[in-house]
């Protein structure tokens, strides 16, 4: 019975068919369509790098390309400190815990367009509770809708708001996983409690803590909504991220070729963060690999 | 564990509230503010005494007559997708499972280099092929794609439940002489219960929230709830709260009762997908 038979590559292919057909030939398509000049309307025209030369060219993508890497660090760092003082705190003395949890992580179930309007409630200009707090304690309100610098803050501080429980729950099943003896063995040797942390805590939930962040970078970079939603990259196109530019090339300037070449240099900076995961995974399991 | 002292136990409890705070008063604010007559929504300073009423649902009901529609397409390419992943994840979580091949195993390692695409790239040529194919504006596009970017992880979880199923039950039932199909159904799923709602947990929120590939695939008949919020939230007459306050309530008060309720299965399914890879 262990055996295995074409029924088996059957059970597998209605997946393997699916990422197939709507990633992978559609990734190798955007390859194809980033060397031709392309509106959709009319037929491809050959144009080699020259949507490349194009991107490069073009401000408005450097910039965009500033600000995801000012929004994914501040996001990935952000919510790693939040989400591992979160687990350690979980992870010890606690009453009500399954309480406490439900609350911590109801931010994942809330969409983005949700989470653009709660944000921007608190943030109304004058009106809004922590804008008008800001300016009772005589400090300046938050000018999210015309300075970019302020946009591109709250964007960060809303996207680690959403996706900080997936980041804790990551950390804290790693946390909950360590052997209590090491703890109490450091602690009868004389360690002190950021000894114990450092040393040994920390030491042992470090794989859980690159996957976290990898995984974390890969999919922040991905950012779209909270922008979009929240000042559609303006004013002036100074808030843009990599995707607000590529769907703006794409589906309101009709360029699918300069929004190919945006998406492919999406996808290589995607892969080049993931290498060293993958290559470690690679080796993982083709060792296991039978046959 | 070491009992702490009680100063640092206030501190935890101080951080713990605080955190739930940072996390919940977002959600509770509009929740609240969405049974607020409309001219207290931003009364300064706030409110915290009001006699609820419904008159934002009502006026939601009464401007936005397309929303329960909405509602019901969010429910179908839900429930679609959802349906898909599992059957798929399953099927090829059991192989995954119980066999290996160089074969196998590439498939495997590919399932997982897909993951970190970034599916925005796909809008690129499947937007011409879709409306080519006149797809655009249905259900299936949604449920297909949401599915493709959920079934690798939702196959992992399901490989890692169906490995801790002991291989003697199905030798059992293969003597009785049951077959593959009789196998996974009579013997494998009941005992995967756990599993299935972990690995369905994942791609239910992501499909009842997603907003990018609604907006690039639908136009009318097939619009998701978070692209209406999204329009009532842009609208040019200035934002009408009241009624966008209560469309996020009604959105979101399901999927966060679902995600309370399922919450140790986030974290099984998490630990069985992402830590292990």
């Amino acid at each position: 019975m262990n055996r295995l038979r074409s029924v088996h590559y059957a059970m597998i292919a209605p997946a393997q068919v699916l990422l197939v057909a709507f990633i992978l030939l559609p990734a190798v398509y955007v390859g194809w369509i980033s060397l031709h000049r392309w509106s959709f309307a009319d037929d491809p025209v050959f144009v080699g790098l020259g949507n490349y030369a194009a991107i490069f060219a073009d401000r408005v993508f450097w910039r965009a390309v500033w600000n995801t890497f000012l929004v994914v660090n501040t996001v990935v760092y952000g919510e790693l400190a939040l989400g591992l003082g979160l687990a350690f705190l979980m992870a010890g003395w606690m009453p009500c815990k399954k309480l406490i949890i439900a609350l911590l992580i109801a931010p994942y179930a809330i969409t983005e367009v949700s989470a653009v309007v709660m944000w921007r409630t608190m943030f109304e200009p004058d009106i809004g509770m922590i804008n008008w707090a800001l300016m009772q304690i005589g400090l300046d309100q938050l000018e999210w809708s015309s300075d970019p610098n302020h946009a591109l803050f709250l964007v960060a501080l809303l996207s680690i708001w959403i996706h900080t429980p997936f980041t804790f729950l990551l950390l804290y099943a790693a946390v909950s996983t360590i052997p209590g003896e090491y703890v109490e063995a450091a602690h009868i040797d004389g360690a002190t409690p950021w000894q114990t942390f450092w040393h040994i805590k920390l030491r042992m939930i470090m794989p859980a803590l690159l996957i976290a962040l990898m995984f974390r970078y890969i999919t922040a970079m991905r950012v779209f909504g909270e922008v979009w939603l929240l000042t559609e990259g303006g004013p002036a196109r100074l808030t843009e991220v990599l995707a607000v530019y590529l769907y703006r090339q794409a589906f309101r300037y009709h360029e699918f070729g300069t929004a190919s070449a945006t998406g492919l240099a999406m996808l290589v900076i995607s892969l080049l963060i993931a290498l060293p995961y993958l290559h470690q995974m690679h080796r993982r399991m083709f060792r296991h690999a039978g046959a | 564990m070491l009992e702490p002292r009680p100063v640092a136990k206030a501190a935890r409890l101080a951080l713990a509230v605080l955190a739930s705070g940072w996390s919940v008063l977002p959600i509770a604010l509009v929740v609240l503010a969405s049974f607020k007559p409309p001219r207290d929504i931003f009364a300064i300073p706030p409110t915290l005494i009001f006699t609820p009423t419904l008159e934002n649902y009502v006026r939601l009901w009464e401007l936005w007559p397309g929303f329960f529609d909405n509602m019901r397409n969010s429910l179908i390419i839900t429930a679609g997708a959802t349906a898909v992943t599992v059957a798929f994840a399953s099927s090829a979580g059991y192989v995954y499972a119980r066999y290996a091949s160089r074969l196998l195993t590439i498939s495997a390692f590919f399932m997982i280099v897909v993951r970190m695409l970034p599916p925005i790239i796909v809008t690129l040529p499947l937007f011409p092929l879709i409306n080519w194919l006149r797809l655009n504006d249905t259900h299936i596009v949604l449920v297909l794609l949401y599915s493709t970017f959920f079934v690798s992880l939702a196959t992992w979880i399901m490989r890692a439940f169906i490995e801790q199923i002991p291989r003697e039950l199905e030798e059992a039932a293969f003597v009785d002489g049951a077959n593959l199909g009789q196998i996974l159904v009579r013997v494998i799923l009941p005992l995967v219960a756990n599993g299935l709602v972990a690995a369905s947990i994942f791609v239910l929120v992501f499909a009842w929230n997603e907003y990018i590939f609604a907006l690039v695939f639908t136009t009318r008949s097939a619009r998701t709830t978070p692209l209406v919020i999204s329009e009532i939230l842009s609208t040019v007459e200035g934002v009408d709260w009241g009624i966008l306050f209560a469309a996020a309530t009604v959105q979101l008060a399901p999927i966060l009762a679902f995600v309370i309720a399922v919450q140790r299965y986030v974290i099984a399914g998490l630990t069985a997908s992402a830590v292990k890879g």
